[in-house]
């Protein structure tokens, strides 16, 4: 036993020297080097738009960093993220958050992909004072916290769906609608099952079906077929993006009539790609699309944003790769303005935002989310068995009419 | 109580010492050290059951999601309307004092000890009967029935999330939070340890052996194993209870099966931790628990994305080659220092019989 207690003494006084040595972190700024920090979903149910989200930032990062970088007291810095895998759990992503700041000196964040890990982060990032620019987490209560160091570059989760609603009671001839919704038990589908029932109340809509669905989700039988048998008006499903694939795999399965169907992350999804016709008439919100026409001068237009990242990564890119490329230029402009490294500086000038990208305008409102930009709905239209999203709302950007009802299942091809 | 031997109590009062003065030293590594206490505490109170009782639970999870969950509820709902916490995911703010906020966790840290002792009291009654695989699924089951259970329950904020109240912000030292839960859970691991020590030199180990090694015999000797079998279980519950509880307040946001009723991770890994270092064993858990926090905390971030394909290797692994755990393998190869004496001439014989 004597030695076992040696060996472990030994062992536990070699850690200890490991760690002591580990402990001298880096700096927020090395050499030409602006350092930020991201705990981002590479594995796990976010996984697919944790690499959007990715992309979106390494493009943009590759970008800024081409054409001059970031210009602060007259000298020219790069960016750099330092990328951890939060497993798509929160918990992990709260203390990789943590680490990032503590461990890795990072001064500046990036945020992580999905409401409830941003939920999870943001308490951090807000104890330590680090601004964090976030494309990714839309839930509205993310920014009624008083929270002063989190900007979102997107419009907040309960928007998503509310026009949709409208566009449904306006088809209706100013009735209330019959809605059958399905959402996923997550923070941001569960916001955007918020909306909808703001949108019920104000309209006068009945909702027939309020069905929660698992994490993970990938059978939503159940609910279908109490939409079959309910007839409702419209039917609304969120759960991310394995969500909207589950939906519209089983309607065409199970030849669900609804005369229409609202969803989100159907670009995420690549819907028109995977599901082909079988996902034509859906309705899907999003926080982008290319045909719009904001412009900036790192990215040109939308479609021309579009051009470079199907070049660079092989796939067009969805909303989520678009608002996190946005999160990078939003942090230039602010680092610019401050013309500091001073955080509290940056947080100011973060503040002060007023600027057009690509993606849209972005003006940050007192609780940090972006007040400048509306969300917009597109329609997967298809011609033979070629299918796109459509914008079909707001009618300033529509470039086609919104198709209304969706004809039944014996009808279509 | 235990009697400590001269070279126990320098080894014990030097890990007290390391573990006190462990957040000064490595500041910036409190939230994993803290991180590691809870792990501990999880390894150590499952192997009461996998290890000492030979009943493989995974059901352990619920006391730990169950705890974090009434820290924070009662914690809210002392001073405040938990419903309004937490409609619309949690849109309205209310702001605790400091003296609210340690008031607040010090009951609901008390509560969350209380009440999965008596649920795995109650559980424990239905289902201790089941044996061997029977009961390890059905514990599995409990794990994640609550998961999706505790989604549906608006009052806790169902799928939207919980979120705890923040560490007041009346404490302006930004070191003060993470001192606060690293103390909190190395007091939990400290309370653990010397209550499993305590079990391992009581005539209640014994009775749990005996439940392992032969349940019908422990039985006909004129134990009531199913007694024994329900304390041992509220036991681990009551410590599951608070590390789950302390484990919420850190983390600051409890989803329902991501965070709270996590078997996938926490669920799995209390096992796997236990197995490591060697199940059955007082400092098996101990020692199997640290070397995985080192192993996830060092290399998972070098193999970004692979890090599960690394877990499922590593578990290959110790399966494998280590069946019975670092101090299973230890203790077969050195078998005297643990305090086993073996007979040369025996072995010898034993070996030429054959």
């Amino acid at each position: 036993m004597n030695k076992l207690v040696k060996l472990f003494i030994t062992s536990i006084s070699a850690i200890t020297l490991a760690l002591v040595s580990f402990t001298s972190s880096f700096a927020k700024v090395e050499g030409d080097y602006i350092v930020l920090g991201s705990a981002i979903s590479l594995t796990g149910k976010y996984s697919s738009n944790g690499v959007h989200t990715q992309n979106g930032y390494n493009m943009a990062v590759e970008r800024i960093n081409k054409m001059g970088g970031v210009e602060v007291q007259g000298k020219k810095y790069k960016f750099e993220i330092i990328y951890y895998d939060d497993e798509s759990n929160p918990k992990r992503a709260a203390q990789l958050a943590e680490r990032l700041i503590k461990q890795d000196g990072v001064h500046y964040m990036l945020g992580p992909y999905s409401s409830g890990l941003t939920k999870a982060i943001a308490p951090v990032t807000e104890k330590y004072k680090i601004p964090m620019v976030e494309a990714n987490g839309a839930s509205r209560s993310l920014f009624t916290k008083g929270y002063k160091y989190l900007f979102a570059v997107l419009s907040p989760a309960n928007q998503y769906l509310e026009v949709a609603i409208d566009l449904a009671v306006e088809k209706n001839g100013g009735k209330g609608v019959k809605i059958a919704q399905a959402f996923e038990q997550d923070a941001f589908s569960q916001d955007v099952r918020l909306g909808i029932l703001d949108a019920a109340k104000r309209t006068g809509s009945e909702i027939i079906i309020d069905d929660k669905l698992p994490k993970e989700l990938n059978d939503m039988a159940a609910t279908l077929a109490k939409v079959k048998a309910t007839k409702p008006d419209v039917l609304v499903v969120s759960g991310h993006t394995k969500g909207a694939l589950t939906a519209i795999r089983q309607i065409s399965e199970m030849k669900v009539d609804v005369p229409m169907l609202a969803m989100t992350h159907c670009d995420a999804a690549k819907l028109s790609k995977q599901h082909g016709k079988k996902s034509e008439f859906a309705l899907c919100a999003s926080q982008w699309h290319k045909n719009l026409s904001y412009k900036d001068k790192f990215f040109g237009s939308g479609k021309k944003y579009a051009k470079d990242f199907q070049k660079e990564f092989g796939y067009d890119p969805p909303y989520q790769s678009a608002e996190s490329s946005a999160a990078l230029l939003v942090f230039k402009d602010a680092f610019e303005r401050a013309n500091s490294f001073d955080r509290d500086a940056v947080r100011d000038a973060l503040v002060d935002t007023e600027m057009q990208t690509f993606y849209g305008n972005i003006k940050f409102g007192p609780g940090g989310q972006n007040v400048a930009k509306p969300m917009i709905l597109f329609q997967v239209r298809c011609k033979g068995d070629d299918c796109e999203n459509r914008v079909v709302a707001p009618t300033k950007w529509a470039s086609d009419k919104f198709y209304h009802p969706i004809p039944k299942w014996s009808d279509r091809s | 109580m235990v009697k400590l031997k001269q070279k126990d109590l320098i080894l014990y009062s030097g890990l007290i010492i390391l573990g006190l003065a462990a957040p000064y030293l490595f500041s910036a590594f409190k939230v994993q050290l803290t991180y590691l206490c809870v792990l501990i505490v999880l390894a150590m109170t499952w192997n009461l059951q996998g290890g000492e009782m030979g009943y493989n639970t995974f059901g352990n999870i619920l006391f730990y999601g169950l705890g974090m969950y009434l820290t924070a509820s009662v914690q809210v709902g002392m001073f405040f309307p938990l419903a309004e916490w937490t409609e619309s995911g949690g849109e309205k703010t209310f702001v605790h004092t400091t003296a609210q906020y340690f008031q607040g966790i010090g009951v609901g840290l008390l509560v969350s000890a209380i009440v999965p002792a008596i649920v795995a009291g109650a559980i424990g009654y239905a289902i201790l009967g089941l044996r061997g695989h029977y009961f390890a699924i059905c514990t599995l089951g409990l794990g994640i029935a609550a998961g999706e259970i505790a989604g549906g329950i608006e009052i806790i904020g169902a799928g939207q999330g919980f979120t705890t109240p923040p560490f007041p912000a009346e404490i302006v030292d930004t070191e003060a939070r993470g001192k606060f839960f690293y103390f909190l859970s190395f007091a939990l691991l400290v309370g653990t340890f010397i209550f499993v020590k305590y079990i391992y030199s009581s005539r209640f180990r014994l009775i749990l052996n005996a439940i392992r090694d032969n349940e019908d015999k422990a039985e006909a000797m004129g134990i009531q194993t199913m007694k024994y079998k329900i304390v041992g279980w509220m036991c681990s519950a009551f410590f599951c209870g608070l590390a789950g509880g302390i484990m919420g307040g850190l983390i600051g946001y409890i989803d329902s099966t991501d965070v709270a009723f996590d078997g996938r991770e926490m669920g799995v890994f209390m096992v796997l931790m236990a197995i490591l270092g060697g199940k059955g064993t007082l400092w098996g858990p101990v020692i199997g628990a640290t070397l995985f926090h080192f192993f996830k905390e060092g290399l998972w971030t070098l193999i970004l994305g692979w890090q599960y394909v690394a877990l499922g290797v590593l578990i290959v692994v110790i399966v494998v080659y280590f069946p019975e755990g670092l101090m299973g393998w230890l203790r077969e190869k050195y078998p005297e220092r643990f305090g086993e004496v073996i007979d040369e001439k025996d072995r010898k014989a034993q070996v030429e019989l054959k």
